[in-house]
């Protein structure tokens, strides 16, 4: 579906559908309901905000537009892995200071930690080495020994 | 010929070519290949860490 929407638009339409998920769950489960219309109003503010910003000459508008090239993607990656290792911090955090003040509530907190986890070792087998072949051949165009090891 | 210039001709953003020309950024192989076919240069010129150390 995403390829029918222009590239630049894919990011911010993708933020503001975000936040708007957040007001409809702000809606649904808060007598004050009344605030939902604010965030909503928010979310497509970001929306706009975002599409506006995409437009410019910087890396991170590159990124927002989905017009990285090899080096932004790169940046981007990095900045998406500080931001995992950050958040799984966050949740170790709160796991500890819940589990110490208030047992029951520690879970949501695990749960982030095991989700978190179990991503890491997918990301691990799915981005992980190639196949393994048979050690120390070297075939034509295809090195199956590091340098660094001999 | 400008960065812009240069940038659009290899097919990446401006900043990455500042990059590679402070030497913050390593491109790719694919890249290289495309910026030593640019040049009219083999690879191995363009990136030769001894070659650049005796330019300087």
């Amino acid at each position: 579906m995403m390829t029918f929407i222009r590239p630049r638009l894919r990011k911010p339409l993708l933020g503001g559908i975000a936040f708007l998920g957040i007001a409809a769950a702000w809606a649904i489960g808060s007598p004050a309901w009344g605030l939902a219309i604010v965030i909503a109003v928010v979310a497509v503010g970001q929306t706009v905000a975002w599409y506006t910003w995409a437009g410019a000459d910087t890396d991170e508008s590159a990124l927002l537009a989905s017009r990285a090239d090899e080096r932004q993607k790169q940046v981007g990656l990095r900045a998406r892995a500080l931001a995992g290792t950050v958040a799984l911090a966050a949740a170790y955090t709160g796991l500890v200071i819940t589990l110490a003040v208030k047992m029951a509530d520690a879970w949501p907190f695990a749960a982030l930690l095991a989700v978190a986890g179990f991503a890491y070792l997918l990301g691990l087998s799915s981005y992980g080495s190639g196949e393994p072949g048979p050690e120390g051949e070297v075939t034509a165009g295809h090195q199956t020994r590091s340098p660094a090891s001999s | 010929m400008s960065q812009a210039e240069l940038a659009a001709a290899l097919g990446v953003s401006r900043q990455t070519i500042i990059s590679i020309e402070n030497g913050r950024y390593l491109p790719s192989l694919p890249l290289a290949f495309v910026i030593a076919r640019f040049f009219d240069l083999t690879v191995d010129k363009m990136f030769d860490p001894d070659e650049e150390e005796a330019g300087t």
